[in-house]
């Protein structure tokens, strides 16, 4: 392929293997100035041992990198930020105790004069914040600022640092919908200004607001690039997928059972405010609302991991008192939390030691684990979980988030939990495991589990859900039922 | 096998010094020598044992030291001859340390202060309670049957070797087989998911430091019947070789990962350099550089296998 | 005026009688103060001084202040600047280091307040010395050894840390009476820290390489000879290889009696607690005192450790 003056960036034949296992087979791509480009592929596809690759984190196997017209050898991550590649990660890498300012310029202070000369820095910094019309204080410390102000800080040091290329992984995973069209703005002011970006993420509408042009990956395969405006969704998520999916959320015809679960008056102060609501074996209920409206603390309550204030649990017709999490499994609750890293999984356990961590001491007598029935039941769930692995000894910290995360229902499921709490079930999880998620969420309501699922993304909340509760600002607003609801019903209670 | 190598980097170490040390020694692959430095050794296993538990789950243990020297001195107190069965002042060696261990537990489940920081507090307290408890001088004059423990042998095989052996087997099939050795790498690895997953985390808390603490004792108890008194001022430092152990037998002082096995090569790679270098009368200057080197090159050799994975 | 003159007699009465009995309060009160800093309360040795110190107070009637300087010169300083502040009339010290307690002695002296080292030197001089020379301890240990040895065999030697001043005096010693006896060979010295445990160890180590080579130990305290002790009984050695070491602690003297250890060092603690305080009592009466008094070494074997058992 011969290179095109055009292109600021250009990859040919990029290969990478790890232990004898293709991750990166062949791969080639091309980035030219002012362009957004998505790179779009399941998790495992390999999109992010290619970005590791383009930022000097890794060294390729074989083939070569050219920017600016040069081939680009360096294997450092400084050299490569120096020549104008920059990328803006997925767990935001500031440094809490700093000032705005010092982050921008952090490891390059001495390019203001040999001492640390703060005024310079702060004047500098709050420059490129206007610039980019973000209405953050250079001073402030970055503890103090929200996820989105902190990925402005990342953007703003990227153009610091003269960047021509910045790739974002999931921007936006963590974002409001106002900060999300700010940041969309800002992108498109990047692009105005010669800036080429490479864009990774899952959210469909923003790929087809903001990109110019979409390269699929796939299995550590290039697939295609495409023109944005010539790619349908539908053809889009074939090509991701290798096969259509024709429609996302699959149909739930289970059987609603007697109410078994339900809270009244539920309470914690400065949280969340006289909740109530009931579910039935069997049935889905959906709770949408703004990101801080208290759904994730309503979770966190139930399962007993944060104490509340008043109301009452009722579970199969019993007051229940749950103190911990511990009393939440016994009673036959489960959680799936939002936040997976955190409290889903430990990473440095098997794929078996997690799925078996709730139930152990099902699988236990006098103490001792029963190893050959916890292998089996283990083996049986990660198969019909589809669990992509090695074998069930391997550490979960080295799987995908889509196959992390059916780990941690995996371990939810083997407590035969009668309520299922699903917290943002397929948060940063790609097209294929989310739709393997919705065919689960149906198999559970078919044995008679009843889900409670949280969700930001409202056509998983309608497509899914049998009744909505939607939340604003710690109050209970409406409880729809699925023919009543609409996104823009949704919208209004939410921001009520 | 390249895996496999790997896994067992410090293993391969210590068989790397054993073969040099026994070239140039020619005393150093005997048995007997063997029974001495394993018997030399026990104590410290016993300690790295117990600190080893409190490492996986993220913790750390700074009072072994002076937990041996409390227990020591409680055991010495009631081990006198013709006074009380010598049942009596072993069990209470190990009543005193896994008292002090549940003390430790309790600290620190309670009131969420670092272990460093609450075990720094018990070090001091239990050193002041060894020279209360014995008003600062040695006790001696303990009875036939309590000198046994440390000094005496079954079958030819010194007694602190029985009871190490012992010790290693229970210690690794907890950690290994049984709910509590599951639930102590969970709570290292990553506590939040551990308690979201159900698993009560501060009782497991309280079982490591208690397990610690009960070591300890029967460490102290066999410390002072090996040197046939129960002295205040012993076992001082004792915690800074077993925590050198458990790490340089591949115990993350992060938490989440370490095996029994490696502690216990960690605790023999130790015993064999202490015991080679005496052999070959090396300056006690040199000795204690070597010794530094050997702990940083384990660590730093495991540090880069694991960069592999 | 007969009034006036009763009332002038009786006030004057009442002045006398008021400044007599203030008189009678102060010379309670003139108890002579001593302020004692002491190197360690976790060494037996220390505390048998410390023990004789109160009991000599006590019969004297001195006012005693005592305080751990638990190893630390540093803690050992402040002590010291914490009794020139409370001005006592005598600072007893038995210093931590040679160099590093020096400063204290300084301080003192420039307060203008008798300071009196016991046990162990600094490199300053202060107002007088109480103790015994270590060197001459390790002198009479080793020429024990020689002697019975014919002057001819292997000798090891255990030090105690490394760098302190009694390890480097009784090394001093030793060394000083080995190059008398060009036949008495040091085929090992190591270090056991002072501890027991720690040179059981190390002789175990010395008995796999040299065996039966070795003919005698010499232990710089008995702590450490104990331990080697136990190592050669338990390897069944103890009838071939002589063991000396220094201090006469209890342990050590019941060792001797029946025989297993062969001698120790009596180092006086009784004396230099009671001479210490004596000293600083005649200095803050301001009668004469020696300005080194030295406390003899004994040594102590089979035949006379009948008269240092209580």
């Amino acid at each position: 392929m011969p290179s095109n003056p055009q292109n600021i960036l250009q990859v040919q034949n990029l290969s990478k293997s790890f232990l004898g296992v293709k991750a990166l087979d062949n791969i080639q791509f091309d980035l030219r100035k002012g362009e957004v480009h998505a790179l779009m592929g399941e998790n495992g596809a390999g999109k992010s041992t290619f970005m590791k690759i383009l930022m000097g984190l890794l060294k390729p196997d074989s083939g070569e990198i050219i920017f600016e017209g040069e081939i680009l050898k360096s294997n450092s991550v400084h050299e490569n930020l120096r020549k104008g590649i920059s990328m803006i990660h997925q767990e935001i890498l500031v440094v809490p105790e700093l000032t705005v300012a010092q982050n921008i310029f952090l490891g390059r202070e001495t390019n203001y004069r040999s001492w640390l000369n703060d005024k310079a820095i702060n004047q500098k910094a709050q420059e490129i914040l206007d610039l980019i019309g973000v209405k953050i204080n250079a001073q402030t410390k970055i503890k103090n600022l929200s996820i989105a102000e902190k990925q402005m800080v990342e953007i703003s040091k990227a153009i610091s640092n003269n960047a021509k290329v910045i790739i974002m992984d999931e921007p936006t995973s963590a974002l409001t919908d106002n900060e999300v069209t700010m940041l969309l703005k800002i992108i498109k002011d990047l692009k105005a200004k010669g800036v080429a970006i490479i864009y990774i993420s899952h959210k469909m509408d923003e790929i087809y607001e903001i990109t110019d042009r979409i390269t699929v990956l796939r299995d550590g395969q290039y697939i295609a690039t495409k023109n944005t405006n010539e790619l349908d969704k539908n053809a889009l998520i074939a090509l991701m997928v290798g096969r259509e999916i024709n429609d996302l959320f699959p149909v739930n015809n289970s059987k609603k059972g007697e109410r078994i679960f339900s809270v009244e008056n539920l309470s914690t102060k400065g949280k969340f405010e006289n909740i109530n609501f009931e579910i039935k074996a069997g049935e889905v209920l959906g709770i949408a609302g703004l990101m801080g409206a208290g759904r994730t603390e309503i979770a966190r309550a139930i399962f007993g991991l944060d104490k509340y204030d008043s109301g009452e649990i009722i579970l199969k017709g019993n007051k229940v008192e749950i103190k911990s999490p511990e009393d939440a499994i016994r009673n036959g609750i489960g959680y799936v939390s939002e936040d997976r890293k955190a409290l889903g999984f430990i990473p440095a356990l098997s794929i078996k030691d997690n799925i078996s961590l709730s139930s152990l001491a099902n699988f236990s007598k006098a103490w001792f684990v029963n190893s050959s029935h916890e292998h089996e039941a283990a083996t049986q769930l990660s198969k019909d979980l589809k669990i992509k692995s090695t074998s069930i000894n391997q550490k979960v910290m080295t799987l995908s988030g889509g196959n992390q995360q059916k780990v941690v229902i995996g371990k939810v499921l083997l407590t035969s939990p009668t309520l299922v709490i699903l917290d943002e079930p397929t948060r940063g999880i790609d097209i294929g495991a989310k739709f393997e998620i919705y065919k689960l969420i149906n198999q559970l309501t078919d044995k008679g589990i009843a889900v409670i699922m949280i969700s930001s993304e409202l056509p998983e909340i309608l497509g899914m859900s049998d009744r909505i509760m939607v939340l604003s600002k710690g109050k209970q607003t409406a409880l729809l039922s699925k023919h009543e609801a609409t996104q823009e019903k949704i919208m209004q209670y939410a921001v009520n | 096998m390249l895996n496999r190598l790997r896994q067992y980097g410090i293993f391969v170490v210590f068989i790397i010094i054993c073969l040099i040390l026994s070239f140039i020694s020619p005393q150093f692959l005997t048995v007997s020598n063997w029974t001495i430095i394993i018997t030399q050794a026990s104590i410290n296993a016993l300690l790295a044992f117990g600190v080893t538990f409190v490492i996986i789950t993220g913790g750390i243990d700074l009072s072994l030291g002076s937990m041996v020297a409390v227990t020591g001195v409680t055991a010495a107190m009631l081990a006198h001859p013709d006074t009380f069965p010598v049942a009596l002042p072993i069990f209470a060696g190990l009543l005193a340390g896994l008292l002090m261990g549940v003390f430790n537990g309790f600290i620190i489940t309670k009131s969420k202060i670092a272990p460093f920081i609450v075990t720094l507090g018990t070090m001091t307290i239990g050193r002041g309670l060894a020279l209360i408890l014995s008003k600062g001088r040695p006790i001696s004059n303990l009875s036939d049957s309590f000198n046994f423990i440390g000094g005496g042998e079954v079958l030819g095989i010194p007694f602190p070797i029985i009871v190490l052996i012992i010790i290693f087997t229970i210690c690794s099939i907890t950690l290994k087989k049984t709910l509590l050795g599951r639930y102590i790498y969970a709570v290292g690895g990553n506590e939040q998911a551990a308690r979201a997953s159900g698993i009560n985390v501060n009782q497991v808390k309280m079982a490591v430091y208690s397990i610690s603490g009960l070591l300890a004792g029967l460490a102290g108890v066999l410390l002072t019947s090996r040197i046939t008194t129960g002295q205040p001022n012993a076992g001082a430092g004792f915690e800074l070789d077993a925590i050198a152990a458990a790490v340089i037998g591949g115990t993350s002082t992060s938490g989440g990962t370490g095996t029994m096995t490696g502690t216990l090569v960690g605790v023999l790679l130790i015993g064999v350099i202490n015991n080679g270098l005496d052999l070959l009368n090396v300056t006690s200057y040199y000795q204690q550089v070597v010794m530094g080197i050997i702990i940083i090159g384990a660590v730093v050799l495991d540090s880069w296998n694991q960069k592999k994975d | 005026m007969k009034h006036l003159y009763s009332t002038l007699i009786i006030t004057v009465f009442l002045f006398i009688s008021c400044s007599q009995s203030k008189n009678a309060e102060n010379s309670g009160d003139k108890k002579i103060k001593v302020g004692v800093t002491l190197l360690s309360m976790q060494n037996e040795f220390i505390v048998n001084i410390s023990d004789e110190m109160n009991k000599k107070a006590e019969e004297l009637g001195v006012e005693l202040i005592s305080v751990d300087a638990e190893h630390q010169p540093l803690k050992q300083i402040e002590q010291v600047e914490s009794f020139i502040a409370q001005k006592v009339d005598v600072i007893i010290m038995n210093p931590c280091e040679v160099e590093a307690s020096s400063p204290a002695v300084t301080k003192a002296l420039a307060a203008k307040i008798p300071i009196i080292n016991v046990n162990s030197a600094t490199s300053t001089k202060p107002t007088a010395f109480v103790g015994s020379n270590d060197v001459e301890s390790a002198r009479i240990a080793m020429k024990y050894i020689a002697e019975k040895l014919g002057g001819k065999g292997n000798v090891v030697m255990i030090h105690g840390f490394m760098g302190q001043a009694a390890q480097i005096q009784r090394e001093q010693g030793a060394k000083e009476i080995l190059k008398e006896y060009p036949d008495l060979k040091l085929i090992a010295h190591q270090t056991g820290e002072w501890d027991r445990a720690k040179s059981m160890d190390l002789m175990q180590n010395w008995i796999q390489s040299y065996g039966s080579k070795i003919n005698a130990v010499f232990a710089q305290n008995d702590e450490m000879g104990l331990g080697a002790l136990k190592a050669l009984q338990d390897a069944g050695l103890k009838d071939k290889v002589i063991v000396v070491s220094i201090d006469a602690i209890a342990d050590a003297l019941q060792a001797v009696k029946k025989g297993t250890l062969d001698a120790t060092v009596f180092q006086n603690a009784k004396q230099q607690g009671a001479g210490a305080i004596e000293t600083a009592v005649k200095i803050a009466k301001g009668q004469p005192y020696e300005k080194e008094l030295m406390i003899p070494f004994q040594l102590v074997t089979k035949e006379n450790v009948g008269q240092f058992l209580k």
